[in-house]
């Protein structure tokens, strides 16, 4: 989230999309209520079927799930047509203004300028800025065409990088600066194409466009509108970029930075947030680092590599936060592996991964059913009913040499060897050796959860663990110190990473998560102070923010962007302070939010030029002339001694400094704009451009198992997954409690598909995609209305994906044993790696 | 048809059998089971005479055993339809007796039509209490078992309880007389319900067809 | 929210005096459910069962989210789950949070023949006392909204409390506590019907629910439990609210008039009985033992 659950009350609009937080996260979906109840906000729900969000809504909008960029495309096309844009925001604040290359080429065809489709990957060096100073009421000449970009023989070309002084036009007229460019590209998105690609009619698009952007109706620049998502967006072959177009949307209605504004991603478990932050994902290290590559030779070429200069016009400026990219690196390192990391060995770098290719969660799998990947650790998380195609890793574990499994329950992961199909004989034929670990549910754990809105907030255990059951950190421990022991004993290729890595706990063996907060905040290693305030911390002492983190291995910490959560002044995630003197709900002595306790993201926008609030009545920052600093009610995410004069850009982690309209260069792996592309599995070919129909860069995988239906073959009906509010995951349904709200899966069918095939609600049906089947009872329901695409007549349902063979009622044998994940394909986006749950083709029968 | 028809041989005393053995054990079984519907019903009827519920047992035992005593009771009506229905059946002479009731209520029988075995009052008694009892139970039965009553005829019950309420009334106006009449009003009956016996001037005093049919002393009836 | 001690002011099959009776509290307590704002999560069920220590019933799938078809004796809060299609099309889902409205004349007190089954607080709560209860269900007969639910086991009939042990000890309801959006609001009966009207009109005026109202029906007094609805005039399509809930008529008859009328005609008949032994005293045997009878039997046979 930019923004926070509390702020979201603070809206007069928004829009849920891809998300359902009525169902997935009811608790903090009392602060949307309390914006409808206090401020008679406007609640707009788009989504697949009628969801208990849409309950609630003003105004529900069916769509047909995958179509997302085609909807909010045509928002963007509306708001500029009709004059709904904030200017002054779009000017200062994003880089609509700058220029881009001749020779970019927007994708008509569906294909972006520089792309090679033997690889399929784009080159990107035409998706860059244009070099040079004002263009303001100058050249609006087209040019012609650029020349091809020629590369002497035998000489390699540096790879491109940002202009430092990048060319603008601040009336937006250039026909190459970005929001020219912007307004061609979505110029195709017309109501018209908007209700053949998604299915919603024109006149119910336009109501939904007309109330979404109403804030910005004759000018108004006080309202704020909020954009509401959750993995609803993520799970597509488009993902990342459905999220870009909602993100380019806010910031042409100057919505981010903005309490009540912003972008906000809901997170469907209780610590996703903290799982990424600390480098839950392949190619990050903690604090969203770039993980090295196998180019990065030293220490001194990776840090070349991922510290970005800043690119902006001449006259503005920028505070290109990630310049700071060494300071993060050296402490990180230092965190890792403590006296061993210094100068002298390039701070230890070399013990750091280089990552070759990409790790992510479908290759893993991939890997593993090609037999590569020898054995796998499953800490919490199921990773046979998460699926995509749960029958390939189940088949990938019956390749693997072990598996271990730290879980509260019984799993279908460690049960994999009795899944459904498996004969006694078949199981016989299992080599994998499975250990199920007694894991400790999280009432039995103390520690942090890290929330969708960036809070920080401690729990302490409610009661030991069960039994043998230990946490989490004793598990990881003792497995990491005899894997230690063994490299004393035998050493190895590069014994250095796990015989040096700094594990000083009072209990090494079951080290206190407090110790371990402690480390990732870090610590002064020598006296440090701040050049702008004069303060000392004292070696050894606990570092209050990440403005001291030195590059000079004087300090540590473990992850800069929690830098000042446990301070001198303790554990500031422990806080339970409830004033509020804003009534803006910042709550700041409330837990600690990163960075450095600010609650609302890029809240220098909330501002106008000249340092002023947009809406006087919500202030959130702003600039103080007399103290030339810049004061606020939130914690200013901004340099605080930059006057508004100096035209410094509000988004700081930025090297342009400002919010990006257009992603340059290699932001994005599949175009510097968002471009609607239809599922991998789609019941019509792409109407923008048929001969392109899906997003060129995403490859589909080869195993035998990897197979992808069409509506040729039958798989005609568009197939959709999601929770329930009755379960989480795969663990409740071994709750009575939540096993008594929803005793069993089901599969939601429009009534009119469900009239036509002579279902009735209750009756057993079965779903069938190009993977596998899926058996559960029909709920026939008019929340789901059949759709016409493209003039074709089409029907989508919705498949809980709760459901497995191992449960309460699995075991009692009252519910057929199948995984809606059976269902999914492996498929993903190509910049997140997020697998497409969402908007599959199947078939339905009577079961 | 049944053998009370008949009057047993003449006891030593010269009294006569009025009732048999299964007649005084149907009786007391629709009385005594009546009875305790009766109290525990008006205990269920009325605030003030909750004091009879707790009085036998609890107000959940009263509960519990009103509805299965009331089924006894309905069967020992049953039963006494079986042995009496004939006994009971309303006659022209009946009509003519009930046109001059007032000389009965006024206690000059003499001027009333003889009686067979029973006159034309215990006869309205009776298919009061029959009829009674049926309904009772009918309308018993949605109150005993109302869950199984489905939401869209709730209604039902609503007018179960007032035909309940309204037949108990009846049959309580009946039973009052009833009582009084067996335990002040006719000396003798008790004796009669108990013992089975009646003298000899008793039955030819109230009931002098039957006892003369009975006795052989006359023609038979009608 | 405190209420002090819970005095009663009435008490069902009861004769002697009540000791809240005529007793005035400062408030009623009241449950104000703002069904625009309910998003079925089902929150007040888990806190409802848990709070009443409830343990878990076998449910099944019938073709709808609401968790079984119908309140039962263990299960006092239930959420009723309702498709509606609008005759333009538009589609709404109706959720609607079913318990006990708390009757400020409650039809289950009135027809309760068990001295102190049920009773009725001064600030409004009608709470089942299982103790007292004789398990013959006229609760279920007197109820206009369907809600006691009799337990066959043991032969006792429960209902929602409104958290009655809760609210004496100064705490909202369990429901109350769980709901996750605020849909759920407790506090006097002025200052909750105040905020459901307040809110009415907010829909009223700011979105598309022109007829939204608040659902606090005359007909059994008022309730303790009041609702905000999108649309007043269809109560029906909430799972089965009553449009004009009363205690039934047959209820009304048989616990008021003919209650008189049968005390009256008992009484009377007893005097009457009683008034005829004094004035024509027992009957008299007037026939002789043995003798003649045909002669006696004829004079006594009038023409």
């Amino acid at each position: 989230m930019t923004n926070g659950w509390i702020d979201i009350k603070n809206t007069d609009m928004m829009l849920i999309m891809g998300g359902n937080p009525a169902e997935n996260h009811p608790c903090g979906f009392k602060w949307p209520v309390e914006a409808k109840r206090q401020r008679n906000a406007k609640m707009i729900v788009v989504d697949p079927r009628f969801t208990r969000t849409a309950a609630v809504a003003d105004l529900f909008l069916q769509i047909r799930a995958g179509t997302d960029i085609a909807f909010l495309g045509g928002l963007i096309r509306y708001a500029i047509e009709n004059q709904r844009i904030a200017r002054d925001y779009l000017i200062n604040y994003t880089n609509a203004a700058f220029l881009i290359k001749n020779g970019f080429k927007l994708p008509e065809d569906g294909l972006y300028s520089g792309f090679d489709p033997a690889a399929q990957v784009y080159d990107k060096s035409t998706w860059n800025y244009e070099e040079g100073g004002n263009l303001t009421g100058k050249n609006r000449v087209a040019d012609p065409p650029a020349a091809t970009a020629t590369t002497q023989p035998g000489q390699t070309p540096a790879p491109p990088s940002l202009p430092p002084n990048v060319a603008y036009d601040a009336a937006l007229e250039h026909p190459r600066c970005v929001f020219q460019l912007l307004k061609k590209q979505y110029s195709r998105y017309t109501p018209e194409m908007v209700e053949r690609i998604t299915g919603i009619p024109k006149d119910q698009f336009l109501k939904a466009a007309d109330l979404f952007t109403s804030i910005r109706k004759d000018g108004d620049t006080r309202k704020a509108g909020t954009i509401i998502y959750a993995v609803g967006w993520t799970q597509h072959t488009s993902g990342s970029q459905i999220i870009r177009t909602a993100a380019m949307l806010q910031l042409l209605l100057g919505n981010v930075g903005r309490a009540g504004g912003g972008v906000n991603a809901l997170r469907g478990h209780s610590n996703i947030q903290g799982a990424t932050d600390i480098a839950g994902v392949f190619d990050i290290l903690p604090g969203y680092l770039k993980v090295p590559i196998p180019t990065d030779q030293d220490y001194a070429t990776w840090i070349k590599r991922t510290t970005p200069a800043s690119s902006k016009p001449k006259e503005w400026d920028s505070w290109n936060y990630w310049s700071n990219t060494p300071k993060f690196a050296v402490s990180f390192l230092k965190a890792m592996f403590g006296d061993a990391a210094s100068k002298e060995n390039d701070w230890a770098f070399s013990y750091l991964p280089k990552v070759d290719r990409e790790y992510s969660w479908a290759h893993i799998w991939d890997d593993m059913y090609a037999g590569q990947v020898k054995g796998l650790l499953a800490f919490g998380m199921n990773g046979v009913a998460i699926g995509p195609n749960s029958q390939k890793n189940i088949d990938a574990l019956k390749k693997a040499e072990w598996l271990v499994v730290c879980e509260i329950y019984p799993d279908e992961t460690s049960s994999f060897w009795k899944s459904p199909g498996v004969t006694p004989d078949a199981m016989k034929n299992i080599q994998t050796e499975v250990y199920r670990l007694p894991g400790a549910g999280f009432a039995e754990k103390d520690g942090t959860f890290v929330n969708s809105a960036r809070w920080l907030q401690w729990k302490w255990a409610a009661l030991p663990p069960p039994g043998e059951a230990k946490v989490d950190q004793e598990i990881l421990a003792r497995i990491f110190l005899k894997v230690r022991e063994l490299y004393q004993k035998e050493g190895g290729k590069l014994p250095d990473p796990i015989l040096k890595l700094a594990w000083n706990y009072t209990d090494p063996y079951n080290p206190s998560l407090a110790e371990v907060a402690r480390e990732i905040n870090g610590r002064a290693l020598a006296d440090v102070t701040d050049p702008a305030t004069q303060q000392t911390i004292k070696a050894g002492q606990q570092l209050p923010g990440f403005a001291f983190l030195r590059d000079d291995g004087s300090t540590s910490s473990g992850n800069w962007l929690y830098c000042g959560s446990w301070t001198e002044a303790g554990p500031l995630m422990q806080r339970r302070g409830t004033e509020d003197p804003s009534g803006l709900g910042i709550y700041p002595n409330w837990g600690w939010s990163w960075p450095m306790n600010r609650r609302v993201m890029y809240n220098r926008a909330s501002c106008d030029v000249n340092g002023q609030p947009w809406d006087p009545d919500r202030r959130q920052v702003w600039w103080n002339e007399a103290q030339k600093r810049w004061l606020g009610n939130d914690v200013p995410d901004f340099k605080a001694d930059s006057a508004p004069k100096d035209h410094m850009g509000p988004f700081i982690m930025n090297p342009e400094g400002v919010g990006r309209l257009f992603v340059p260069l290699a932001g994005m792996a599949d175009g510097p704009f968002p471009e609607h592309y239809e599922p991998i599995e789609s019941p019509i070919a792409n109407p923008l451009h048929p001969n392109q129909s899906n997003n060129p860069v995403v490859k589909k995988y080869k195993s035998d198992m990897d197979k992808y239906g069409t509506p040729e073959q039958g798989f005609t009906v568009v197939c959709t997954t999601y929770r329930l509010t009755e379960h989480y995951h795969y663990w409740t349904k071994n709750n009575p409690m939540n096993v008594q709200l929803v005793p069993e899966m089901f599969v939601e069918i429009p009534a009119e598909l469900a009239n036509e095939m002579g279902i009735t609600g209750g009756e057993k049906v079965k779903v069938t995609s190009a993977r596998g089947t899926y058996l559960a009872k029909a709920m026939v329901t008019r929340r789901i209305r059949p759709m016409t695409i493209d003039g074709k007549k089409v029907y989508q349902i919705g498949v809980p994906i709760h459901q497995g063979y191992r449960g309460i009622q699995e075991d009692a044998g009252k519910v057929p044993r199948t995984v809606a994940n059976m269902l999914s394909p492996v498929v993903t986006d190509p910049n997140a790696y997020t697998p497409e749950f969402k908007g599959f083709l199947v078939k339905l029968e009577k079961a | 048809m049944s053998a009370a028809s008949n009057v047993a041989q003449s006891s030593p005393t010269g009294a006569i059998e009025r009732y048999t053995f299964r007649e005084r054990v149907m009786h007391w079984i629709t009385g005594l089971t009546y009875l305790y519907c009766l109290a525990t019903g008006l205990a269920f009827y009325s605030p003030h005479l909750y004091w009879l519920a707790t009085m036998l047992g609890s107000g959940p035992t009263s509960r519990f055993w009103h509805p299965i005593l009331g089924v006894v009771f309905l069967m020992g009506t049953l039963w006494m339809q079986n042995l009496w229905r004939r006994d009971m059946e309303i006659a022209e002479t009946d009509r003519r007796w009930l046109d001059r009731v007032e000389n009965y209520i006024a206690n000059r029988d003499e001027l009333l039509p003889l009686q067979e075995r029973f006159n034309a009052g215990q006869k309205l008694f009776y298919w009061l209490m029959f009829y009674g009892a049926l309904l009772l139970l009918l309308s018993g039965f949605f109150l005993w078992l109302p869950e199984y009553i489905p939401r869209q005829a709730a209604w039902i019950r609503g007018v179960m309880v007032l035909i309940h309420e309204i037949a108990a009334l009846a049959t309580i106006g009946a039973f009052i007389i009833h009582v009084y009449m067996g335990v002040f009003m006719v000396p003798g009956s008790m004796t009669a319900i108990t013992t089975g016996f009646v003298s000899r001037a008793w039955a030819r005093t109230h009931h002098r067809l039957w006892y003369m049919r009975a006795t052989g002393d006359a023609p038979a009836r009608k | 929210m405190s209420n002090g001690p819970l005095d009663i002011k009435a008490i069902s099959g009861h004769a002697g005096p009540v000791p809240g009776r005529n007793t005035s509290r400062t408030y009623d307590v009241c449950k104000l459910i703002d069904v625009t704002t309910c998003i079925g999560c089902k929150a007040c069920e888990v806190a409802c069962l848990e709070w009443n220590g409830y343990p878990f019933r076998e449910t099944v799938f019938d073709n709808t989210y609401q968790t079984m078809p119908d309140l039962a004796w263990n299960y006092y809060n239930l959420i009723r789950f309702n498709e509606h299609v609008d005759g333009d099309g538009t589609v709404s889902w109706l959720m609607r949070k079913d318990q006990c409205m708390h009757c400020a004349e409650p039809g289950c007190l009135i027809a309760c023949p068990a001295d102190g089954a049920i009773v009725q607080y001064s600030n409004g709560i009608v709470d089942f006392q299982q103790e007292h209860c004789i398990g013959c269900e006229y609760c279920v007969t007197g109820c206009p909204f369907n809600i006691p639910k009799f337990n066959s086991a043991t032969k006792k009939v429960h209902k929602c409390t409104l958290c009655s042990d809760r609210v004496g000890a100064g705490l909202e309801p369990a429901c109350i506590k769980a709901c996750p959006t605020g849909c759920l609001h407790f506090g006097s009966k002025d200052d909750m019907k105040a905020l459901a009207e307040t809110r009415a009109k907010q829909l009223r005026e700011q979105t598309s629910h022109h007829n939204a109202g608040v659902y606090d029906p005359a007909g059994v007094g008022g309730t303790h439990v009041i609702y905000v609805l999108h649309d007043i005039d269809h109560p029906e399509r909430y799972g089965g609210l009553p449009k004009n809930p009363r205690v039934p008529w047959t209820v009304r008859l048989w616990k008021g008039p003919l209650k008189w009328l049968g005390d009256i005609a008992i009484a009377v008949g007893i005097a009457g009985v009683a008034a005829h032994y004094i004035r024509y005293g027992p009957k008299k045997i007037t026939e002789p033992e043995s003798g003649e009878t045909a002669e006696t039997a004829k004079k006594g046979e009038p023409q």
